[in-house]
């Protein structure tokens, strides 16, 4: 019966949680209880909950990617130079911004494969690199249309209608281009973790490295594609920022490299899963966003809300480590 | 400012200007005519110390300080130390040791610049400081006047909104100039009661904009009555701006906010577009001061001891009627946004013109 | 057990030692005593207890019952550190455990002064080095004191070991396999510090099951065998005798015909596993189960990943069906119809966190799925076969692979190969931590399979070898020194001399009942 009851716990603990909050803040301001709300607090999370997905791919492998942030940022002021600079249209940018991701995902990817250089170590190179290189082109200038170029001529492009729809427009008039992008990309990298050979053995690498080896997986390949895939993921995360924020800002986007973190950290604890998984990765997203929702509806000061991020991740760490492993004995 | 000897000021300038570029065959002043040490500039090194460098503010206030040392044939060292309070501070003494003349220190936290500063004023350095208290009487403070900020772009507020209002306001305490725009805030409160504020929001979480937007969609939503927001940076004014777009209130609520950039611009001129005022001094102009301050100090001349530069209120309408498209526009099309006499005696060259 | 061999009484007494891990009673009712001046050998195979035994000598384990003196007084050591003081001091058989690799020789003689803090804050490196200089001068030897010690040879890195041990001057020094990976002229040196220190009336506990060693040093023998003492050998020493109550009698394969290959499925071709090694050549038949037998750290495992592709030879050539074969990597060798499981199940093959069925599956996705899509109810009905097949004991494919006991995850780790047809399947050390009935249905299969493939299997257990094998080949010094046939005419004590690496010197009068003992 106590088994069960801590079985129940360790499953379902998080939904109850999850439950419990949206009522309690539903209680305190009923305007949190709306459609729109809801959409609100996926659009809120969209951009981290896709960097949080990609970095998923990399700790399934037993990696983990710190550049993500960085790469995010960096596929801003790519997308926001291709547009205002060079005048290119959406889908040439978009293609871009993706193959700049990629192309950072297999940077981090040969430097810990073949460099041999541990995962933490290399994404923190990667990280100060690009946050360093995104600032080169427009020798530390915002990306906006009309701005003048150090060269003191000015910039003729702007953002094209429809590349800013991706971070503006609604589907129906309600849910948010970049909520459906989200959704998309964590279905994708769902059934792909879950169902496919390739996510399978992504798992048994990150499990023991050594037993996928001498079972014939291609490790080192497997590798480097969850860091393109992190990569990816991340610079698809930047194309929505420009889109929505309009204009290439000078950001570092290590509030996302956390928020991502802290989400993909909180999705080990759902459904007591005790692994990284792409689900309780867009579950945990959400239980942030709504807890950050809630929060300022409440109009709770700003430094409340790192307190309760970091409360959540502590207490969903302790779900994983300690509950789940018990269980296992 | 005593607007009487300004014109006086500039009338005996351009008196002497004349005369000089009668003498000299046409050729602006040149260095042999400068108080010492600028009449031999190449002699001079200056640093600029920093703590805060990204962004479009601080980038404009660099090149503002490059240029007016460009002007006066100095050398200008730019140490950087990336909010890192501590790093700064030994910033300082690096520049101490560097033997440069003057320091500008920009930014940082008063806790760690005090004793450097005291250190580097010890040492017979000059020392200039902007938009950090470092205590000291010798060192005179550049500022960008905040109050008046704030007070311009509420004073537009109250104009094209009357005197009783529901609104959001964006802070973050603890950061010095947004701490004294809050001060504004407050009176202004005090003094309309019918300025209601029904909520406060605002957070420095990067990319700010994005985080503030997410935020102020919150706030929007569950206070429906809100008609104005004061974002008293651009950066806020963004975000919000952004969440007033995706709620499809863009006619119902108007932003007023202070600093400009290129991009600020863009924004404003958005059709439709709620961000509708914002007052701004030109970050570029500060730097130029930050520079003229100390080098009035390195000729024995005294810029004061608080050195305001004055801020200039930008209106939605006043981009769109003059197409102001980016700062550079901002500054040919808005004379007073583009210069200012402020510590600037007769001898000081002017910028690249 | 009371008196060693050298009639003085005994310094260190162990009497009626109990551990159990979970449900594995390791050691029972162990008793055993050391004298001063006297090298009593400990003999047992992979698995007796011996570590279990070592481990709780020297502190790290706690024994479950029993008691142990140490010169008269009551022993028992929370510690490894109160070992060290009661005067008891082991070289661990994992060398790189003893040492610090990057600190210098002279910083490891001396640290265990420097970790028990009784040196004093500042500490010279000259003084150090004088002191470092004493101690090694007990033993005579003239190690590069200022060298780091992961830039000296393994040999020296154990006189590094052993020195260190000596530093505290023990009255009993446990050694634990002290010549696994060391050549004959290393182990000579050795040999020739351990009588000097027995010389100077130090009590030497020496584990090992390399004959040479045992024949060399040993003034006593004690075997151990399934956590129980099974002999105890007094001068005149009877080595076979020893040997046989190590093994136990090796078990006969019942009502199964030993069988002969029908066609050549892999050929090695004067291939060379080091640059100092002998060529050598063999050739494995299909329908056939050959046994590689050796000591540890002979080359077995080498030989093996150089078959799976995950090494290369210095010389030398294979072919795979008549064909050159070269694998490139394990993909390459797997995809070529070789597979392997390799050595020590944990780290090579159970991916933790996967169930049975994945665990299965893994090598052979791409079979068990469609279109990337991994066809899980096929995955879990062939697991439930292997489950069948191989009698492994569970609630059912879905179970987590901790959950299950050692035998029952070898039972997977082998399935997982058999699941798919090979041309050859090697198993390195497919019984280690393996209870007998496991063993028993894991031998089974493996025969039972074994029609239309090469069976390569790897163990260092002669009796394991003999329980699974058509054909025993022998490994000493990354060589093949011997090729047995299993059955009529089989010579244990030749194959028993080969793997002890000192071929010809076992005693002759021995011969008839070891043949008996091996059936």
């Amino acid at each position: 019966m106590t088994l069960a009851v801590r079985d129940l716990s360790i499953r379902y603990g998080f939904f109850v949680l999850l439950v419990a909050l949206a009522l309690f803040f539903y209680a305190a301001q009923p305007a949190f209880m709306s459609v729109r709300s809801l959409v609100f607090v996926f659009q809120s999370v969209a951009i981290t909950a896709i960097l949080a997905l990609g970095v998923t791919g990399t700790l399934v492998v037993g990696g983990f990617d710190l550049s993500i942030g960085s790469v995010a940022a960096s596929s801003m002021m790519a997308a926001s130079y291709a547009m205002v600079i060079w005048g290119w249209g959406t889908t040439e940018t978009v293609l871009l911004c993706i193959a700049f991701g990629l192309l950072a995902g297999l940077l981090n990817g040969l430097i810990i494969v073949y460099g041999r250089v541990p995962d933490l170590l290399a994404t923190l190179g990667t990280m100060f690199l690009l946050l360093g290189l995104q600032l080169v082109p427009t020798a530390g200038r915002s990306i906006a249309r009309g701005m003048t170029l150090p060269d003191s001529t000015t910039a003729t492009g702007s953002f094209d209608p429809s590349f800013l729809a991706l971070g503006r427009a609604r589907l129906f008039d309600v849910l948010p281009v970049s909520v459906v992008v989200m959704l998309a990309l964590a279905v994708a990298i769902f059934v792909f973790l879950e169902f496919t050979r390739w996510g399978r053995v992504m798992y048994a690498i990150g499990s023991n490295e050594q037993a996928s080896r001498l079972a014939g997986a291609p490790v080192a390949r497997y590798k480097i594609a969850a860091y393109m895939i992190s990569g990816a993921f991340a610079s698809i995360g930047g194309i929505l920022l420009a889109a929505r924020v309009g204009r290439g800002d000078v950001s570092s986007g290590n509030n996302l490299l956390l928020d991502a973190v802290a989400a993909a950290l909180i999705g080990f604890a759902v459904l007591g899963a005790a692994k990284p998984n792409a689900f309780g990765t867009l579950i945990g997203a959400l239980f942030v966003g709504m807890l950050l929702q809630g929060l300022t509806m409440m109009n709770a000061p700003y430094y409340t809300q790192d307190a309760v991020k970091g409360g959540v991740l502590v207490v969903a760490l302790l779900f994983t480590f300690s509950l789940t492993r018990r269980a296992g004995r | 400012m005593d607007l009487t000897n300004v014109t006086r000021r500039r009338f005996t300038r351009l008196v002497i200007g004349g005369a000089t570029a009668l003498l000299l065959g046409g050729q602006p002043a040149i260095a042999q005519d400068r108080p010492a040490p600028f009449d031999k500039p190449e002699n001079v090194s200056i640093a600029l110390v920093r703590y805060l460098s990204t962004g479009d503010f601080f980038q404009a206030y660099l090149t503002g300080a490059q240029e007016q040392a460009k002007a006066l044939g100095v050398e200008l060292r730019v140490l950087d130390s990336r909010q890192d309070a501590a790093l700064q501070a030994d910033m300082v003494d690096q520049a101490i040791a560097l033997g440069v003349d003057g320091i500008i220190v920009q930014h940082g936290l008063t806790e760690s610049m005090t004793a450097a500063v005291q250190r580097a004023v010890d040492a017979g350095i000059k020392v200039v400081a902007f938009d950090v208290d470092v205590e000291n009487d010798q060192v005179p403070q550049i500022e960008q006047s905040d109050r008046d900020l704030a007070r311009l772009a509420l004073e537009q507020a109250v104009k094209d909104n009357g005197e009783s209002f529901e609104a959001a306001y964006v802070y973050v305490p603890g950061i010095a100039p947004l701490d004294r725009r809050d001060e504004t805030w407050k009176k202004f409160k005090d003094q309309y009661a019918g300025i209601k504020e029904v909520a406060q929001f605002g957070t420095l979480d990067n990319p700010i904009a994005n985080s503030v937007a997410n935020q102020a969609s919150a706030v929007l939503r569950a206070n429906p009555g809100v008609t104005v927001v004061f974002a008293p940076y651009d950066e806020f004014a963004k975000g919000v701006k952004i969440a007033v777009d995706e709620a499809g209130l863009s006619s119902d609520i108007k932003i007023y906010s202070a600093d400009i950039s290129t991009a600020d611009i863009q924004a404003m001129r958005e059709e439709p577009s709620a961000w509708v005022a914002t007052a701004a001094t030109n970050p570029q102009l500060i730097g130029e001061v930050s520079v003229r301050a100390l080098a009035m100090l390195l000729a024995g001349e005294d810029p004061g001891h608080n050195v305001v530069v004055p801020p200039t209120l930008v209106t939605r309408d006043m981009l769109l009627e003059n197409d102001v498209n980016n700062m550079e526009q901002l500054s040919q099309k808005l004379p007073q946004f583009a210069s200012t006499d402020v510590a600037k005696p007769e001898w000081m060259p002017t910028v690249g013109k | 057990m009371t008196e060693g061999e050298t009639g003085a009484p005994p310094v260190l007494e162990i009497t009626g030692l109990e551990r159990a891990f979970g449900q594995n009673r390791v050691l029972r009712n162990v008793d055993l005593a050391v004298s001063p001046g006297e090298v009593l050998v400990l003999m047992g195979a992979n698995g007796a207890g011996k570590s279990t035994l070592v481990k709780i000598i020297a502190g790290v384990l706690s024994p479950d019952a029993g008691r142990m003196t140490l010169a008269g007084r009551p022993y028992l050591p929370a510690r490894p550190i109160d070992a060290v003081g009661a005067g008891l001091s082991v070289v661990h058989q994992q060398i790189n455990d003893a040492v610090a690799p990057d600190l210098s020789v002279a910083q490891n003689l001396l640290l265990d002064r420097l970790c028990s803090g009784r040196t004093g804050a500042i500490y010279s490196p000259r003084r150090a080095r004088r002191e470092a200089e004493t101690i090694q001068a007990i033993l005579g030897l003239s190690l590069p004191l200022d060298r780091a010690v992961s830039e000296i040879p393994l040999a020296d890195r154990q006189l590094v070991a052993i020195c260190r041990a000596l530093a505290e001057e023990p009255k009993v020094l446990v050694l634990d396999e002290p010549t696994s990976s060391l050549s004959q002229r290393e182990a000579e040196r050795l040999f020739g510090i351990v009588e000097m220190l027995k010389a100077r009336g130090v009590a030497i506990l020496y584990i090992t099951h390399r004959m040479s060693d045992i024949r060399r040093l040993a003034d006593r023998i004690v075997t151990l065998r399934d956590g129980r003492i099974t002999g105890e050998f007094r001068p005149p020493l009877d080595f076979e005798g020893a040997v046989t109550a190590m093994l136990g009698a090796p078990i006969q394969r019942d009502g199964e015909a030993i069988r002969t290959g029908t066609r050549p499925v892999l050929s090695l071709e004067n291939v060379r596993l080091t640059s100092w090694s002998r060529p050598f050549s063999f050739t494995l038949d299909a329908g056939e189960v050959t046994a590689i037998t050796g000591l540890v750290g002979t080359g077995k495992s080498r030989l093996a990943e150089m078959i799976f592709g995950l090494g290369q030879a210095v010389s030398g050539q294979m072919r795979l069906m008549g064909k050159p074969y070269t694998p490139r990597d394990c993909g390459a060798a797997i995809e070529a119809g070789v597979f392997m499981a390799g050595k020590d199940r944990a780290t090579s093959s159970i991916v933790p966190g996967f169930d049975i069925a994945r665990n299965l599956s893994l090598p052979f996705l791409r079979h068990r799925s469609r279109a990337g899509f991994v066809d899980r109810s096929g995955e879990r009905q062939k697991a439930r076969r292997t489950i069948a097949d191989l009698s492994i004991v569970c609630q059912g494919e879905t179970d987590d692979m901790a959950t299950l006991s050692g035998g029952n995850q070898q039972k997977v780790v082998v399935g997982r190969w058999l699941a798919e047809a090979s041309k050859l399947l090697i198993l390195d050390e497919p019984f280690q931590g393996v209870d007998i009935k496991a063993r028993g249905d894991i031998a089974r299969r493996l025969r039972e399979t074994a029609g239309d493939r090469a069976t390569l299997v790897l163990v260092s257990e002669i009796d394991e070898a003999l329980e699974v094998a058509d054909r025993i080949l022998v490994m000493s010094d990354h060589t093949i020194v011997g090729d047995h046939r299993t059955g009529p005419g089989f010579d244990l004590s030749r194959l028993l001399a080969e793997v002890a690496g000192d071929l010809g010197a076992a005693p002759v009068h021995s011969e008839n009942r070891l043949e008996s003992a091996a059936g």
